[in-house]
């Protein structure tokens, strides 16, 4: 139990320490840019006294190591500053803009995992033609970039046969179209991923021993060597939470749709850098705390790990 | 299988041949200039002078699309070569230079993990300014992370080989066993990661165009003509239509030789670097 | 959403007569006031802020019309129409306006209109305080206004300016409650209170803002068919960025009416029996191109005229906007009063001529590109441009410019830069061209580009720091008469010299183009071309 403690203490810091680093390098870059953010901000050219005032209320007439200082202190305490463009705390902007994102992220991620899996099931190491098929279609699923895709899904079911809603967020089936385009940007790795492990369970004694107690096939592959072949998947977890959220920008934009990822393009477009930072603070920590919880889990599934510190 | 299997490479590498003219020699394969512009003829549908039709300023598709592969291959390589070189510095870096560097290069290499691929490309080209060497930098930056784990697992390995250890006993200094043996037998791992990752970095660079943060027009790329195309799909299908499928077409075809290769090699590697 | 009022282009408000192309608007006291639900309109930006005094948006504008009331209501055929002052009078010298409010208004927050209102809504748009967008410009003549009685208000101005009423009339210029003007600004902002027809319901950031009908409504403006409460029971605006997707939610019925229909598909929303097209043109300054006269290689007016030449802009603008758009000839839209129809057909395209003027300018070299050299130095003009206000498919057309004048030997350099870098540039006037058009219903317009005094740094939109003393004394003198005659031989006199001597290269007339299920009826457009909902009507009923 004490290493696990130590475990647990040893990833939490990290978490913090990845998170305040995430903060300080959108920061950096926010503030080192050659634009000055209140021009930006105030857009039509300002009198010399306006850029004056607004630059001191945000703090920007004071040394940067001053400001940097503020912002971590602030961070600190879980305020996320004020939006320059969209005039209102950026907690509740995130907070807002969290759900849809979510939403979209959930439902790509459970189809492709779904869809993964019962082509993993259906061809690891069997029906050789249907497999040849399927890594092909993997394989196109991830070399096609997802705004291609979005766009051609949207022309067809929504615009011309009308099967969709177009403007999406208005129930389940608004929510169709972008999740399948999401989930296809995923589905060719999941399944390859998927596949690779199950073929190795498959050889395992067990996977023998319960085809000689007379078990299905298909039963032996979705009641035993499943369980194993997702562990591999664990992996990917890190990799999956950025394709989410890099995939949520993309197609929240495409789709119109409303959602952190169409928030933090538009905010780095405007230099809105509260949005920015926080944004890339809520992301940063989704992403460790996402970590965390597959590693713990991985430490559940996988009991020889529990001794190891880490 | 090998037969039919060595059929799709072979189409795929054929392909990365018609790519590699468009790249260096495009007037070669492209009847019009890229940017010759003729009102009078705008939104064609294809025809026997323009094979893609033309666009809503009666400019070629099809040599555009012959001139986009420049921009688009030159980020997706580009990229990938500045995530090899920084990613193999750092990585080696972090494997001999002790604990403290050590922790402090992998503990920024989690804190650039931690951000989404493209929010950090986004990130990189709001500072920077869009371009293509830009777009080039800001992908090569997202991508970096996963080779400097990748780099940092090898350069252990590698370091803790009996050669080494050999070389070390014998006296060499440890810059020129770093340089002469270490990053050497710890670079073939991370080649074969880059090739899997052209075709990664290829559409990301085109997603930065598709959002409009690519090359300057009249550059034609591919992610621009798309993004522009794609208001026209009800009347000219063919402008969103083409470009979007020779990035598909160059990204599989990549991919394909990229895994060949990669199972050439060896026998497994991380699948899917970031 | 994005960059409050991004540099002075982004189309925007303000009067002057433009086709009330829409539906004919039923009209003749049809107050029946039925309501026939809810209509959904969809447009692609997000407001910054919903305080009219604040925001410069074009789409604040759009939302503020229905939440809050002017003082005067104008009409595209540039008359003034009483609404919340029943009656006003200006002074001999043109510099002192009293309005007689109107008897029984009250705020959406219970309060009554009075003097005081207005007052403070003026002080307001002024005080430094509101970081105004827009609407402080609007009424930079302001000095003060005085209380004379609850109901009387007397405002003074700096120097007679013709343009004041027409600022007052736009939406920027919307009375707030006195109350909510001394409250915080996020209040103003987030939840707006105005006397209009429609009241602020709710805000869903990225989505969407909801106006239900303001039941107790009396007072519409004096240009509108009836005056009581709207027909309809609710309005939304909803924000869908693409406009491909803004079309497709219009034929799949998830919206009414949509903003901004890509001029590509304008056919088949015309044709198509379940949609209709409704067009009106912006008053204004068009889209157009500003040469930089005071610095660099266009200094010298042959080369500005050889751009203005080389480029076949009835063409370009035919097969860009598929034959929707009218290319243009003046700087100012035939929309607004003070267009000088003479300068159509002034300068056609004519590259043989743009040829020789560079010949004769000395550029006579060629580099291996194809492009002219004077002492080795290539013919290289940098046009900085932010993609945002780029809309309506203007980095097109500009790269069509850009081929055009390749042709000639000019090498032109499109370049994108972020709201920092423009707002350097055009702060310093370091950029050889620039482009951007800007709505308002007012000739006055174009004293906000080229007079002496409006460079960036004074918030005008003088980009080069022109000084020409001719365009000064004219734009001055237009401004402080009434008399329409005058202003005319101005206003047309402005238009002939900035054009020959080429410092501007007018591109196209912006329109707006909605497109409206036919279940739709009763919209109109003001003098500024925003569509109004106070008439609107949907579905069955009459």
């Amino acid at each position: 139990m004490n290493a696990t403690v130590r475990w647990l203490v040893r990833r939490l810091l990290l978490t913090v320490l990845v998170t305040a680093g995430a903060a300080t390098v959108a920061f950096a870059g926010m503030r080192l840019t050659p634009g000055d953010p209140v021009r930006t901000l105030l857009g039509s050219p300002p009198t010399p006294e306006l850029l004056r005032q607004v630059r001191h209320e945000l703090g920007y007439d004071r040394p940067l190591l001053e400001q940097y200082g503020l912002f971590m202190g602030r961070l600190l305490r879980g305020d996320l500053g004020h939006s320059y463009q969209l005039q209102q705390p950026v907690a509740r902007v995130i907070g807002d803009q969290l759900w849809a994102t979510l939403e979209l992220a959930a439902a790509g991620f459970l189809l492709a995992v779904t869809v993964a899996t019962v082509l993993a099931v259906a061809t690891a190491g069997r029906r050789p033609a249907l497999r040849r098929l399927a890594v092909a279609l993997e394989l196109l699923a991830i070399s096609t970039p997802s705004f291609w895709t979005g766009v051609l899904l949207l022309t067809f079911f929504a615009f011309r046969w009308q099967v969709f809603p177009v403007i999406s967020g208005s129930g389940p089936q608004g929510l169709v179209l972008p999740a399948v385009a999401l989930a296809l940007s995923l589905v060719g790795v999941f399944a390859q991923v998927l596949r690779e492990g199950l073929e190795r369970a498959l050889e395992e004694p067990f996977a023998l021993t319960s085809r000689a107690r007379g078990s299905g096939e298909t039963a032996v592959r979705i009641r035993h060597a499943l369980r194993h072949a997702l562990i591999p998947m664990i992996t990917l977890s890190g990799w999956c939470v950025g394709a989410l959220l890099s995939g949520a920008v993309v197609i929240e934009t495409i789709f119109s749709r409303q959602g952190l990822g169409r928030v933090m393009a538009t905010a780095i477009a405007g230099r809105d850098l509260p949005v920015v930072t926080g944004v890339v603070v809520v992301s940063a920590l989704a992403f460790s705390v996402i970590n965390l919880a597959v590693d713990g889990l991985y430490r559940v599934v996988d009991p020889r790990l529990r001794g190891a510190a880490l | 299988m090998t037969g039919r299997r060595s059929l799709g490479v072979a189409a795929a590498a054929a392909m990365l041949a018609l790519l590699a003219i468009a790249v260096v020699w495009p007037a070669l394969l492209a009847p019009h200039a890229p940017d010759a512009v003729d009102p009078a003829a705008a939104l064609a549908a294809p025809t026997s002078d323009h094979y893609f039709g033309t666009d809503e300023l009666g400019r070629d598709v099809f040599s555009r699309v012959v001139h986009g592969a420049r921009p688009s291959v030159a980020i997706g390589l580009g990229a990938t070569a500045i995530a090899v070189v920084l990613g193999s510095l750092l990585g080696v870096l972090a494997a001999v230079g002790g604990r403290v560097v050590d922790e402090a290069v992998m503990r920024v290499a989690d804190v650039f993990l931690a951000f989404p691929g493209l929010l950090l490309a986004l990130l990189v080209v709001a500072i920077l300014g869009p371009g293509t060497g830009n777009a080039m930098l800001a992908i090569g930056c997202s991508l970096t992370p996963g080779f400097v784990r990748l780099a940092r697992g090898q350069a252990l390995v590698v370091r803790d080989s009996d050669y080494v250890r050999a070389a070390i006993t014998l006296g060499a200094p440890r810059p020129v066993i770093y340089l002469r043996h270490v990053l050497p037998n710890a670079l073939p791992p991370l080649l074969v990661l880059a090739m899997v990752n052209v075709g990664t970095a290829i559409i990301a660079g085109s997603s930065l165009s598709f959002l409009g943060l690519g090359p300057k027009p009249p550059t034609p790329e591919w992610g621009a003509m798309l993004s522009e195309g794609r208001d026209f799909l009800e009347i000219a299908w063919a402008m969103a239509v083409f470009p979007g499928l020779a990035l598909t077409v160059a990204v599989v075809s990549v991919n394909v030789v990229g895994r060949t290769l990669q199972r050439r090699f060896e026998g497994r590697l991380p699948h899917v670097g970031r | 959403m994005g960059l409050g009022r991004p540099l002075p282009s982004l189309a925007l408000p303000a009067a002057s007569l433009i086709a009330a192309a829409a539906t004919a608007c039923a009209p003749g006291g049809a107050a029946a006031g039925t309501a026939d639900g809810h209509l959904v309109y969809a447009t692609g930006l997000e407001p910054d802020c919903l305080d009219p005094q604040v925001s410069g948006l074009e789409v604040t504008a759009l939302i503020d019309r229905s939440i809050f009331d002017s003082l005067v209501g104008m009409t595209p055929d540039g008359r003034f129409h009483p609404w919340l002052a029943e009656r006003w009078t200006v002074s001999e010298d043109g510099r002192t306006y009293t309005f007689h409010l109107r008897s029984g208004v009250r705020f959406h927050d219970g309060t009554p209109l009075d003097a005081a209102a207005v007052k403070a809504t003026l002080d307001h748009a002024v005080d430094p305080e509101t970081k105004s967008r827009y609407a402080a410009s609007l009424v930079r003549s302001y000095a003060s206004a005085e209380v004379v009685a609850p109901r009387v208000v007397k405002v003074r101005l700096r120097e007679p300016d013709a343009s004041f009423l027409q600022a007052l009339s736009t939406a920027h210029l919307g009375i707030q409650p006195t109350a909510r003007l001394r409250g915080n600004a996020e209040a103003l902002c987030g939840t707006p209170v105005g006397s209009g027809p429609f009241r602020f319901a709710g805000w869903t950031r990225g989505k969407q803002v909801v106006l239900t009908r303001n039941p107790g409504y009396s007072w519409g403006p004096g240009y509108a068919g009836h005056r009581g409460p709207a027909h309809l029971e609710r309005l939304s605006i909803g924000f869908v960025p693409e406009g491909s997707v803004r079309l497709g939610a219009l034929t799949a019925g998830q919206a009414d009416m949509v903003d901004g229909v890509p001029t590509t598909n304008a056919a088949s929303v015309r044709s198509s029996g379940r949609t209709r097209l409704l067009r009106a043109d912006m008053p204004g300054a068009v889209f157009g191109i500003f040469l930089n006269g005071t610095r660099g290689v266009l200094a010298d007016e042959r080369v500005r005229t050889a751009l203005m030449r080389a480029v076949d802009i009835d063409r370009l603008v035919e097969s860009v906007y598929s034959g929707e758009y009218s290319r243009a000839w003046s700087p100012l839209s035939p929309a607004t009063t003070g267009y000088s129809r003479a300068t159509e057909g002034s300068w056609p395209y004519d590259p043989a001529l743009s040829d020789r003027l560079l010949d004769q300018a000395g550029w006579t070299g060629r580099d291996s590109a194809g492009y002219r050299t004077k002492n080795g130095e290539r013919l290289a003009l940098r046009w900085p441009y932010m993609s945002k206000l780029m809309q309506d498919r203007r980095h097109v057309l500009a790269q069509g410019v850009q081929a055009h004048a390749k042709r000639v030997g000019i090498a032109v350099d499109l370049v994108n830069e972020d709201g920092g870098a423009m707002a350097r540039d055009v702060l310093q006037g370091t950029m050889d061209l620039y482009s951007t058009s800007l709505a308002r219903a007012e000739p006055d317009i174009l004293r906000y580009y080229f007079a002496r005094d409006r460079t960036p740094p004074k918030g005008g939109g003088n980009f080069f720091r022109l000084s020409d003393s001719r365009l000064d004394r004219l734009l001055r003198d237009a401004a402080a008469t009434t008399d329409p005659a005058v202003r005319a031989r101005h206003y047309a006199e402005v238009q002939d010299r900035l054009l020959r001597k080429a410092l501007v290269v007018p591109l196209y007339v912006p329109v707006r183009l909605v497109g409206a299920s036919t279940e739709v009826r009763g919209v109109r457009f003001d003098s500024h071309a925003y569509p109004l909902f106070y008439e609107a009507r949907k579905g069955g009923g009459k």
